[in-house]
């Protein structure tokens, strides 16, 4: 598992850059952190749900009386209860919200919510589900997006009057008009619409034009820890609530919102939380009910989601149809790309018209593309909900294009790589909609990227490739490359973070951070960055975090904002109380401020070690001479400078996000085509973070990406039959097993961003999505044939191995073997 | 029904009045408030509810806390002796092998029952031996190499 750093250009710093030990790691080893499913209060009461076994029904009626006379139960609720209530994560005028906390007129999904249950244990809970009898109407279910966008299908969602101001409205959004009619389809959630130059005239004057169609499968998130939530109330209607969750903040906000009660009213505590991966940020109906059902009952009520409702009832990622057509020049020059993403969002608005939005976003600042087209559709079906999930969007549109970047390059005899490096954007360019890229490493990453895999020994051994390719061997190697991008940060509720720093009498320090640790390592790289800039050791630093009541505002871990907006405020914040310091220590010791140096919990003069003062003096004399000031420091920092408000989902215009970061992976596969079993030996990433904060808490973000993108890429996928998941469990749901680990080269390119602290970026989502492309690109690499599906499983592979005209193994529109490239074309483009 | 049952935990003897039909994870989380054994599945399928009892790992959500008694049970909880970590504990938390967490209880405790039996493993073998303990957050990288150290450092 060897590691690269980039040139030395790099400076090197006392503590920010280390790989220092995590500050949560013995209290994780020992078992004594404390996660939301270990806590319990005094007469908690049990909830379940009663959930729809139909994916799409109308409910006739309800009856919940044996269920509420069974002894040991202490609340029923069902729609009569939480009547006129809706929330969502994406709530605008254009999208208002379309969940409600429990069914309402219809179910929509198998798994949707009809009635909940409070109750002394959770045996007596289940017992009661089944006491409750529903009536319900089969309904017509859809469960193909492109079925469902056709003029006869059902309607899943009817029109309904929006009961208060949406989310978007509450937070000062004053967006002029609305566009009333932008559903061009049927059962569309979500709409984006991008065009950039004139792409007809672009595909005109290329040399080379491809179209091909790619296809992603729902993958689940598989935090280890469930999904769970415990409320209580106070006395006072104070509500306390553990959460099993990222972005407390925002989720705060929706909460009370769907209760009724004022924000202040609301506190969630801190708990470790085991995973997220983006699927704990929405607002579930276990989080209101528990709130709700603790109201009505006058006790903690904790929900815990067993590990089925985890993968069916909660969020997955998006499945999608991709089409790509590309027109380049000769040497590969990208002149023209026309995509129409289509995501099945299932039952439920969930993150639709955001991940529609982000198959652009999140691709454009990769390759430079002067004429483009992206239509972006998000499709209601009765599959279960898809909402954000690592990388969101991106793994799905960098497989696509840099699948077909393979396929164009072997078509025109190039390197893949001199293609990516042709086309690749740079420091200063500026994407189309106003954002600049103030540090941009993707043409380091995919030099080194080459280099540490021995790219161009491989590639360039035509003879040496084809001789393996066509051998009659049983295992065949290949190499493939993808490079990918991802935003750090974005304007969205609530905007930014702040950082609260106080100081101790002994000189040490109190971080007071909204950020929720949720394994990223938020709680030491923040430590470290208040550590670093005050001159202490990170054993000086306690965090206190992930309370919304006793920490300040934070952007949440769901917008990949830790390091820079988080990040910044924090060393503001350390950055404030260091000035406080300076400015009583210059007086005390008389000489200029760029003479001093901190260490030690004192300030020294520099040359002079003899003269120096303690932190803890100078506490002393500020509240002596400051009338009481101990030394707070405070810092914020916003999400995006110029941006007031999230950019237009609709037309992707508007600031999106201050830094990018870039990533490029190479993979390097053995496929075994006896069984079709896809290895993965071993993986190279190159990631441009900017700057890594703790260099071995950023190797293991790169580490899990990996591990996650080649599940995604070879084995996971959410298994549907009428929209009914199939593999609901561990056993069935294949995730990557520690046998299945390859050797992980990873690599920093350190671009030292402008404006983040100490130059960082994002690094939590950033490589992930080149890991698909290059698996995919590398089995064809190995055995020549193209799979545009994913997962490619060894039923897969062997299928195609076996039958070499197989329609899995997709051959490019227009190469012949039957298939009529106008009607194609004609279908591709119709909507 | 409740019946009193007889556990041996972490070097302690305990008597509990509990429903007979728990298992061993649901009593020592809620009976005996040891907290740091966690349900991933309920299945048997994720590992982390993994104890070791009489130097074997177990998966505690599929045993029957009845069907244990007498036995050395060992949580995690137990692993540390006087505030002196194992060489696990400390390999886990110097090599960066720990994320959100969730996963490590029953990671190590796998991969102590594991070291105790083959002292000197290789890379292969370590793998082999944790591939029942899923873990989503590192990618099993580094946990490897914090295993392979902990053996090295015995």
């Amino acid at each position: 598992m060897a590691f690269e750093n980039g040139e030395s250009k790099v400076r090197e710093y006392e503590i920010i850059g280390k790989p220092l030990p995590r500050v949560d790691g013995i209290e994780k080893a020992t078992g004594q952190a404390k996660f939301t499913v270990d806590m319990a209060m005094p007469g908690m009461l049990h909830g379940k749900f009663l959930r729809s076994a139909y994916p799409h029904a109308r409910i006739l009626s309800i009856n919940v009386e044996k269920a509420k006379r069974l002894s040991g139960v202490k609340a029923v609720i069902t729609r009569d209860d939480v009547a006129g209530i809706r929330y969502a994560f994406v709530d605008t005028p254009r999208y208002p919200a379309d969940e409600t906390p429990l069914a309402v007129d219809k179910v929509r999904y198998i798994g949707d919510e009809v009635a909940a249950v409070a109750a002394i244990d959770l045996d007596t809970a289940e017992e009661a589900i089944r006491l409750i009898q529903v009536e319900y109407k089969p309904l017509t279910p859809v469960f193909d997006p492109e079925e469902a966008m056709k003029t006869g299908a059902p309607d899943i969602h009817e029109p309904f009057e929006l009961g208060s101001k949406t989310e978007w409205e509450d937070w000062g959004v004053h967006r002029g008009k609305r566009a009333l009619d932008w559903r061009d389809a049927k059962n569309l959630s979500g709409r984006t619409s991008v065009a950039i130059g004139d792409v007809e005239r672009g595909f005109a004057q290329s040399d080379y034009v491809r179209e091909d169609r790619f296809e992603t499968k729902a993958t689940a998130h598989c935090a280890l820890e469930p999904h769970a939530a415990l409320a209580s109330f106070e006395p006072s209607g104070k509500l306390n609530m553990y959460l099993s969750s990222m972005g407390i903040f925002y989720k705060r906000f929706v909460l009370a919102k769907a209760l009724g009660l004022p924000i202040s009213q609301v506190r969630i505590l801190k708990t470790y939380v085991g995973g997220a991966f983006g699927g704990k940020i929405d607002l579930f109906p276990y989080e209101f009910c528990a709130a709700f059902l603790s109201r009505m009952t006058g006790k903690p009520v904790r929900f815990e989601l067993e590990r089925e409702e985890v993968f069916t009832c909660t969020r997955q990622r998006h499945p999608t149809i991709v089409h790509i057509k590309t027109g380049v020049k000769k040497d590969g020059t990208i002149l023209a790309q026309k995509i129409k993403f289509i995501a099945d969002n299932g039952a439920y608005r969930g993150s639709g018209a955001i991940v529609v939005y982000l198959g652009h976003a999140f691709s454009i600042p990769v390759y430079s593309v002067p004429n483009y087209h992206y239509e972006g559709y998000s499709v209601y079906t009765n599959n279960p909900i898809r909402g954000p999930q690592r990388a969101h969007g991106s793994p799905q549109i960098r497989f696509a294009v840099d699948s077909q970047i393979e396929m164009i390059a072997e078509e025109l005899g190039l390197d893949p790589l001199e293609i990516m490096l042709k086309n690749a954007r740079k420091k200063d360019d500026i994407l189309p909609n106003g954002d600049v890229l103030k540090s941009c490493g993707l043409s380091e990453c995919l030099e080194k990227a080459a280099q540490a895999s021995g790219w161009k020994e491989w590639r360039g051994d035509r003879a040496k490739r084809t001789q393996e390719r066509e051998s009659t061997s049983r295992y065949k190697r290949g190499l493939g490359m993808s490079s990918c991008s991802m935003f750090s940060g974005a304007p969205f509720y609530p905007f930014a973070s702040s950082a609260i720093v106080k100081l101790h009498d002994d000189g040490s320090v109190t971080l007071y951070t909204g950020a929720t640790e949720m394994g990223q390592g938020s709680d030491t790289t923040m430590a470290q960055v208040a550590a670093q800039e005050l001159g202490l050791q990170l054993e000086d630093i306690r965090v206190v975090s992930g309370d919304t009541e006793l920490c300040p505002i934070d952007h949440g871990q769901f917008l990949s904002g830790g390091a820079f907006v988080t990040g910044n405020a924090v060393r503001l914040a350390a950055a404030d109380a260091k000035s406080q310091l300076l400015k009583l220590a210059v007086e005390m010791l008389g000489v200029e401020e760029v003479t001093l140096e901190a260490k030690e919990k004192r300030f020294y003069v520099r040359g002079s070690p003899d003269k120096s003062i303690s932190y803890s003096e100078l506490i002393q004399l500020s509240v002596q001479r400051n009338n009481g000031n101990p030394i707070i420091g405070k810092g914020n920092m916003k999400a995006v400078q110029e941006a007031e408000f999230y950019p237009s989902l609709a037309k992707a215009k508007g600031h999106f996000t201050d830094a990018y970061g870039f990533a490029v992976q190479v993979a390097e596969v053995e496929v075994d085509t006896q069984t079709g079993l896809v290895r993965v030996n071993k993986t190279v990433t190159f990631h441009d973070c900017g700057f890594p904060l703790n260099l071995s808490i950023v190797e293991g973000q790169v580490h899990g990406n990996v591990s996650m993108g080649m599940g995604q890429a070879l084995w996971e996928e959410i298994l549907l039959e009428g929209g009914q998941i199939q593999n609901p469990s561990f056993l069935d749901y294949r995730a990557p097993l520690a046998t299945e680990t390859p050797s992980m080269i990873s690599g920093m390119v350190e671009t030292q961003d402008p404006g983040g602290p100490y130059g960082a970026k994002e690094v939590g989502e950033g490589s992930i999505s080149g890991i698909l492309a290059a698996i995919a690109n590398a089995i064809y690499d190995a055995i020549g044939i193209r799979f545009t599906q994913l997962p490619i499983t060894p039923e897969k592979v062997l299928e195609a191995l076996t039958l070499p005209a197989h329609p899995k193994a997709c051959l490019p529109v227009g190469r012949g073997e039957g298939r009529d490239k106008e009607k194609v074309l004609e279908a591709l483009w119709k909507k | 029904m409740k019946r009193i049952l007889k556990l041996h935990v972490n070097g302690e003897e305990f008597e509990i009045l509990t429903e007979v039909n728990k298992t061993l994870l649901e009593v020592l989380r809620e009976d005996l408030g040891l907290t740091g054994t966690k349900r991933g599945c309920d299945l048997g399928a994720c590992g982390a509810c993994t104890v070791v009892i009489d130097g074997k790992p177990h998966l505690s959500c599929i045993t029957l806390a009845a069907a244990v008694q007498g036995k050395k049970i060992m949580t995690i909880e137990g692993l540390a002796q006087e505030g002196k970590l194992h060489s696990l504990q400390k390999a886990f938390v110097e090599k960066g092998a720990i994320q959100c967490g969730f996963c490590t209880p029953g990671m190590i405790l796998t991969a102590k029952a594991f070291l105790d039996e083959h002292p000197h493993p290789s890379e292969g073998e370590v793998k082999k031996a944790i591939s029942g303990n899923l873990c989503r957050c590192t990618g099993y990288v580094k946990i490897v190499e914090a295993i392979i150290s902990a053996a090295e450092n015995v």
